[in-house]
């Protein structure tokens, strides 16, 4: 029992003879604990005085200072010797030289040996240590976090960059996430059609700075569009001729050039001053490898969301142009008249409809204004575009024509006509059009014409309503169609209401607004002025819609101001 | 056409005068007292702030007061808004200084632009590009708007707490692009509280105040302690409490018609008066339970009997209402508690009472 304990130890195993500085209670044992000799772990038996008095091959390969029979300080593992004599801490980390490079190494204290069973020779108060070498453990971990962090960083890029649709934005965005994890300081250059965007952000820098120039400037910084075009990103000239476009202070450090991947749409380099990994170098390092897949992971990333802005840029200005156009127009000032109208398309993120207005103030004093509601079918862009075309040639016909019979009949035709010149199917639209004209007694007379629509409300200054008694039939139907006509005077403080169907037809829970609710409502606004009169009747409406989805609403008041009220 | 009194720049003065004109429904002679008081040397932020919107906060109390009527009020708004065209017309903002773009909007279902467009005003005098994009926004057109143009700050604005939902939506479509939202109005609590709870980056309590807060640091985030966890939608307790709300908004006429039916006993067709205080109610209530704060919902309670709307909801009925909702709404668990702290709160009787008569 005791022999296969205290097995001598291999021939190499230091002899006595080499001399201890101090003083050993007893005579250093020959032989370290044959058991121990296959352990993966260093163990370390010390005596109370810090002699060693066994030490596996795993110990001493760990420590090559380690030597038995000597004081364990000769081992250079200072955490090691001040545990050991002052029965320090009963575990530790720390860091040894070795000739093969430093090696992390953990500590913990093991029993107090009995001095039975030996090994070896045990003695009062004998303590046993293993040592294991936990570089390995180490540099798995440290692979680990680096690998973490830079996912963490790429899914941190995705979630800053995707939800953003403007060119700018992004551009500012793609720098402010490459510092400092990239490079002390980044700047990106992005050419979208006639347009150079740069953006630029530096360590302390605050706000990432943007600014934008045409395509022609880049005539001046031939490096740079070389390398924007994806030709050579290497040009020692990049700092300079960066500093020259954005009038920032050029830049010291060495500086990388980062093509983004085509993307059809922008062509885009991100500029890294001091980057964390420099161009370049070719190495078979993994850390080295991985930094190069994250720069590219995070420039690929930049390019399409860069792509994604250009061209939401792009359709979103297509869009905003057209819906100018298209937009219900201001209303104007009209001596002896007042005017309100209200607007709520369907797509409320549109701004436009199928339903349109349209007012035109005379041209000479006692010329009359001229206005126009309508509603073609359909919601949205398509619907808009087709009241566009209406719109337009009310404005034009309206020249020649000036009885609102007759000019009803004039817009059914062209709309027939100019639904005949393409392959469209029948185009309706209904409509009230008519003028008002300020009698010079305070008073506003109005003719009208109606196709299809619903009977114009007026409101009197006492708050009764009565509608005018007219219809029509479509307008674009059929060419044959006959339009209704009337003649109004309103009395000041009385209020002509032109609505679409909107209005009547929004359901909300349950019920449709309806003519009757309408009417009920109006007696409310008599006295007010016509841009109050519409807002009320719209927040009415959009109260009883109660956030369900409706048509386009469109109104249109026209008034004889009461005396106090100027238009 | 002239004001009777002398121009002045005494705010004070200006303002009994601006409200005499209000009163009136003199349009020409309230812009005659702004631009009067423009060419006697006030400044153009005063009268702005301390006359136009002094002189509105006062309407408020006499319509809440019941001595203004709605229409009263809606025709003093539009004056004061032409009157607000007109100082910025007399008195142009210089050109921007390039500080940068704010995107002023209304909450979705706040009719109230007033304000929303004096702050847009002040801010414009502060140098700021601003972009005003009017009352009551849907969230998805400020979205396309903040996508399109890239505002660097929007800034919402309301007075209803009960359009603290559609804040949050407002508040999410702008952080998606990473824009800071700086909140302000009454809306979001005296203090400021629900602009929190929303996920806005900041809270001012009036024009001034933001535009101080602008200046002091462009981009936000403007609460102090303020970390993206705030702003992250997704605990349970956050989704329990939005579902909670949803239900509220689905149900909403169907809740106003059972509260009405048991507040007051004995009626054929609901005044709408009254329907409109209880949609309120119900409203005040999912607002309450979005951002999980019964004060708001208190706030409400106490404020809605001391409005004198002559068919409106009575003190007295008050009860009743809350009492038919909690028994309609016994599946939802942080509604009922605050309708149940509500009513305890009323002080009126206890447990469930015989509907008033």
């Amino acid at each position: 029992m005791e022999r296969s304990h205290g097995a001598p130890t291999r021939g190499e195993a230091r002899a006595p003879e080499v001399t201890p500085d101090t003083e050993p209670v007893t005579p250093p044992p020959v032989a370290g604990p044959g058991l121990l000799e296959g352990l993966e772990e260093g163990v370390v038996v010390c005596d109370r005085l810090g002699v060693v008095r066994a030490a596996n091959p795993a110990a001493r390969d760990l420590l090559p200072g380690l030597r038995v029979g000597e004081v364990v300080d000769v081992a250079r593992c200072e955490v090691l010797a001040r545990a050991v004599r002052d029965g320090g801490p009963d575990g530790f980390e720390t860091v040894v030289e070795h000739p093969a490079g430093e090696r992390h190494l953990r500590g913990r204290r093991g029993p107090t040996l009995d001095p039975n069973p030996p090994p070896p020779q045990p003695q009062d108060g004998d303590t046993t240590w293993y040592l294991r070498d936990v570089t390995g453990e180490h540099a798995r971990a440290d692979t680990l976090l680096a690998a973490q962090e830079r996912a963490a960083f790429l899914a941190e890029a995705g979630r800053a960059l995707h939800g953003v649709l403007h060119l700018d934005r992004t551009a500012r965005r793609v720098v402010a996430l490459a510092v400092p994890r990239l490079a002390a300081r980044a700047t990106l250059v992005v050419r979208h059609d006639d347009t150079v965007t740069w953006a630029a952000a530096e360590l302390g820098g605050g706000r990432p700075r943007v600014g934008r120039l045409g395509a022609t400037d880049l005539a001046r910084v031939p490096a740079l569009a070389a390398a924007l075009a994806g030709e050579c990103a290497g040009s020692p000239w990049l700092a300079e001729e960066l500093a020259g476009l954005t009038g920032l202070e050029p830049a010291t450090g060495p500086v990388r050039a980062c093509p983004v991947p085509i993307t059809g749409v922008v062509d885009a380099l991100v500029l890294l001053t001091d980057p964390r990994s420099a161009d370049g170098e070719t190495s078979d390092d993994p850390l080295t490898t991985a930094e190069e897949d994250l720069l590219s992971s995070y420039v690929a990333r930049a390019g399409t969301a860069l792509a994604a802005a250009a061209l939401h840029e792009e359709q979103a200005h297509l869009g905003a142009v057209l819906q100018e156009s298209l937009a219900a127009p201001r209303l104007p000032s009209t001596p002896g008249i007042a005017w309100g109208a209200a607007y709520r398309p369907a797509r409320e993120t549109m701004r436009v409809g199928g339903d349109f207005y349209e007012v035109v103030g005379g041209r000479t004093e006692d010329a009359p204004a001229a206005f126009l509601l309508g509603d073609v079918c359909g919601k949205g862009i398509e619907a808009a575009v087709l009241s566009g075309r209406v719109r337009q040639s009310w404005h034009a016909l309206r020249l020649l024509e000036d009885r609102p019979g007759r000019l009803l009949t004039l817009l059914n035709t062209a709309l027939l006509d100019a639904v005949a010149t393409r392959d469209e199917s029948p185009r309706f639209a209904t409509m009230v059009l008519g003028d008002a004209r300020p009698t010079g007694d305070g008073s506003v007379a109005l003719r009208l014409a109606t196709g299809g629509h619903p009977p114009p409300l007026i409101l009197r200054a006492d708050g009764e309503v009565e509608p005018v008694a007219v219809s029509g039939m479509l307008v674009g139907g059929i060419r044959e169609a006959r339009f209704g006509e009337a003649e109004v005077v309103l009395a000041p403080g009385d209020t002509c209401l032109l609505y679409s169907d909107g209005v009547v037809e929004a359901r909300g829970p349950g019920d449709f607004f309806g003519e009757e609710r309408l009417a009920a409502v109006l007696p409310r606004c008599a006295g007010a002025p016509a841009p109050v009169l519409c807002e009320q009747l719209e927040q009415t409406v959009v109260a009883w819609l109660d956030g369900h989805d409706h048509d386009d609403v469109a109104m249109l008041a026209i008034q004889a101001p009461s005396s106090r009220s100027v238009a | 056409m002239t004001t009777a009194s002398p121009p002045s720049t005494d705010p004070g003065a200006l303002r009994a005068a601006y409200l005499e004109r209000l009163a009136d429904a003199d349009e020409p002679g309230a812009v005659a007292v702004a631009l009067d008081a423009l060419d006697a040397g006030a400044d153009p932020e005063t009268v702005l702030l301390d006359v136009v919107a002094g002189a509105q906060r006062e309407i408020g109390d006499l319509w809440a007061s019941g001595e203004w009527t709605v229409v009263q009020e809606h025709v003093a708004t539009h004056i004061s808004e032409r009157v607000v065209a007109a100082v910025a017309r007399r008195a142009p903002a210089r050109p921007p200084a390039g500080l940068g773009t704010v995107a002023v909007a209304c909450l979705d279902g706040e009719w109230h632009g007033l304000p929303a467009r004096l702050l847009a005003e002040v801010l414009a005098r502060h140098g700021w590009s601003v972009e005003f994009l009017g009352a009551s926004v849907p969230a998805a057109q400020l979205a396309s708007h903040v996508h399109r143009v890239g505002p660097d700050v929007v800034a919402i604005s309301s007075s209803l707490p009960s359009r603290l939902p559609a804040a949050r939506r407002m508040v999410e479509a702008c952080r998606a692009t990473g824009t800071p939202v700086l909140a302000g109005g009454a809306a979001f609590g005296e203090d400021g509280r629900w602009a929190r709870a929303v996920g806005a980056d900041g809270w001012a309590p009036d024009a001034r105040a933001a535009a101080a807060m602008l200046a002091a640091d462009p981009d936000g985030p403007w609460f102090a302690d303020r970390t993206d966890e705030d702003a992250t939608p997704g605990s349970s307790a956050d989704r329990s409490a939005r579902e909670e709300q949803a239900v509220l908004h689905a149900r909403r006429g169907e809740l106003v018609h059972l509260a009405a039916a048991s507040a007051r006993t004995g009626i054929e067709e609901t005044p709408e008066d009254l329907a409109d205080d209880l949609g309120h109610l119900v409203d005040f209530l999912a607002a309450a339970v979005f951002v999980d704060d019964p004060s708001l919902f208190d706030g409400f309670v106490r404020w809605v009997g001391t409005v004198s709307i002559p068919e409106g909801l009575r003190t007295d009925e008050v009860a009743p209402a809350l009492d038919a909702l909690a028994a309609a709404l016994a599946d939802s668990p942080r509604t009922v508690r605050l309708l149940r702290d509500a009513r305890s709160a009323l002080g009126i009787g206890g447990g469930p009472s015989t509907p008033a008569g």
